[in-house]
């Protein structure tokens, strides 16, 4: 049984501004599903809906067996939520947090405190658990999230940009905790607008764009159908810089070389992979050209990206659809 | 004790800490009503000597007013803190969880009943150190206890409101529904002193039977025949309020 399901699944806003358009996916259980796309995109319109908090204007979608917008309580009891911005109350301290989430959840008074307390260490706060949340960091707000996501033992676990201005440090030790909960059989549903934390994490990618899934597969099948491995050389620059037309002459036996933006570099692909390397040198040392590095750069989730959508993925870059509200 | 009854026990704690823990957020809505009697009281003391006026002075007959002036800042002070939660996303985190929704709206606005006690209580104070007499134990019981359902009744009304906007910016309207049905009401003279129109509000606004249970003991003795069109017309609002802020729930919980 797929642990998500949707078909077609569409949400309209008022005004017309339609920010998921037909997404069908099927997500299995105890796996890390990556969704990945620009702001704007549709990621968490779609989480929204997934999570019942937004209720779909099309299609329909199941989450742990259970239709979001017949059965929301079932689909509320089955999952753990943690959403894009860490929404706590900054007057609470993180043991009040996690107790009230418990209790929120029905846990049983008398297994509140231990399940607190084992959340709280898991998370590292044990020793802050007593402080104001209001005087957190953002890499502690964000574990005390999970924690609070995590409290009734989801069988689904939903996390919006979960490392989105997160120190390095603080991301790594997210991605710990991604990769634990998967090894305990959680089914992990992450979106993110980093390609890394996708292609470190995700089991399977799924892309999206303008509300449209626009590819799905592993990480490594994607970035297989997004072309060969290219050859990145730089040349030494002379007096009036590099000769690149003589470079690119004796490169062409082996392809149709790309400029780079700096004048200095040229890239070719590698259709045969790294056994025409050798020759390629060779070639360029025949030449009389110098080159003074190469580098060899395997496709990447953002040539995916490009090849499906046209355009890169740049998480700085604020889309039109990105400042939707959410009802 | 029900998981129902802890989860609004646990909310309405929540919706305390604002005043337990940030003493000073507390301060507007127990100043202005204590300034109003105070104030109200130096500048028109003398229309206590008006004929027809039935208390023997202004302070005593105003210090009811002031207590449900704290509820009405209790009430909107908690559609104001929703908004806020709306705002920053901690709303979604209740909306997440399989608790009824009705559950959750009795946690977020059984706050509001309590934080009234401490508007309510310093108008009660201050009034008697200025001279006004003790109503009795079973006056100030009842007073104390209509100016915690009408804090409910509107912490509902601006509930309402909050999920309607999902903003702070309608807190002037949060705040105004309370401060209008306070003042629309004998509030500053008896009923029959009224200005025709006043008098016509007056008569059709709930609140004015709230005042007058609440100003017994203050004002005549504690009777049956006005404590139970206070009780009652409490009762209608909050069944009103109630259902409407129950309809903004269920509406945005889904």
């Amino acid at each position: 049984m797929a642990a998500i399901e949707t078909e077609g699944l569409e949400r309209t806003f008022k005004g017309g501004l339609t920010a998921v358009a037909g997404v069908d996916l099927a997500v299995r259980e105890g796996e890390v599903y990556g969704f990945l796309g620009p702001n704007g995109a549709g990621k968490t319109t779609t989480v929204r809906m997934l999570v019942t908090l937004l209720r779909p204007t099309g299609g329909r979608a199941t989450v742990a067996g259970h239709d979001v917008a017949r059965e929301p309580d079932a689909v509320r009891r089955r999952i753990g939520v943690a959403l894009q911005e860490a929404a706590l109350d900054p007057l609470m301290t993180g043991r009040e947090l996690v107790e009230l989430q418990a209790t929120l959840h029905g846990i049983s008074p008398a297994r509140v405190r231990g399940r607190a307390r084992e959340l709280l260490e898991r998370v590292d706060l044990l020793d802050a658990q007593d402080r104001r949340v209001g005087t957190y960091s953002g890499g502690m707000k964000r574990r005390l999230d999970l924690a609070l996501a995590l409290i009734h033992e989801p069988a689904v676990l939903f996390l919006d940009e979960p490392t989105t201005g997160l120190d390095p440090v603080s991301r790594m030790t997210l991605w710990d905790e991604v990769r634990r909960l998967k090894a305990a059989g959680t089914t992990v549903f992450l979106t993110t607008q980093y390609l890394e934390e996708a292609d470190q994490l995700a089991d399977r990618v799924g892309i999206i764009d303008g509300g449209r899934l626009v590819a799905e597969g592993t990480p490594a099948e994607l970035k297989a159908e997004a072309g060969h491995a290219r050859l990145d050389l730089t040349f030494a620059a002379g007096g009036d810089g590099p000769d690149l037309e003589a470079a690119a002459a004796a490169l062409r036996p082996f392809g149709t070389p790309a400029p780079g933006t700096d004048g200095t570099h040229l890239r070719l692909a590698l259709p045969g992979g790294a056994a025409e390397i050798a020759p390629i040198v060779r070639a360029l040392d025949e030449a009389g050209v110098e080159l003074r590095g190469l580098q060899v750069v395997q496709p990447t989730l953002d040539d995916v990206f490009v090849a499906r959508t046209g355009h890169r993925l740049d998480p700085e870059e604020p889309r039109a659809d990105a400042a939707a509200g959410p009802r | 004790m029900t998981g129902r009854a802890r989860i609004v026990l646990w909310l309405g704690r929540r919706g305390l800490n604002e005043v337990l823990r940030v003493p000073g957020a507390s301060i507007p809505g127990v100043l202005a009503p204590t300034i109003f009697l105070l104030g109200l009281t130096s500048m028109f003391g003398a229309a206590a000597r008006l004929p027809g006026f039935t208390a023997d002075d202004f302070a005593t007959f105003i210090v009811p007013v002031g207590m449900l002036q704290g509820a009405a800042f209790s009430g909107a002070a908690t559609g104001v803190n929703l908004a806020r939660d709306i705002e920053r996303g901690w709303f979604d985190r209740l909306l997440l969880v399989p608790a009824p929704r009705l559950t959750l709206l009795a946690g977020i606005v059984a706050s509001a009943a309590l934080r009234s006690l401490l508007p309510s209580s310093v108008v009660f104070a201050a009034g008697l150190l200025i001279g006004v007499p003790w109503p009795g134990l079973g006056a100030t019981a009842l007073a104390f206890a209509l100016v915690m359902g009408l804090a409910l009744g509107l912490a509902c009304y601006a509930t309402t409101l909050a999920l309607a906007f999902r903003t702070q910016q309608a807190a002037p309207l949060m705040q105004m529904g309370g401060f209008v049905l306070v003042l629309f009401t004998p509030a500053f003279a008896p009923e029959d002193l009224l200005a025709g129109w006043m008098h016509a509000i007056a008569t059709v606004n709930p609140v004015t039977y709230v005042l007058e249970g609440a100003r017994q003991g203050f004002v005549g003795d504690v009777t049956w025949p006005r404590t139970w069109p206070a009780l009652a017309a409490l009762g209608g609002m909050l069944a009103l309020l109630g259902s409407l802020a129950v309809r903004g729930m269920r509406r945005t919980g889904r």
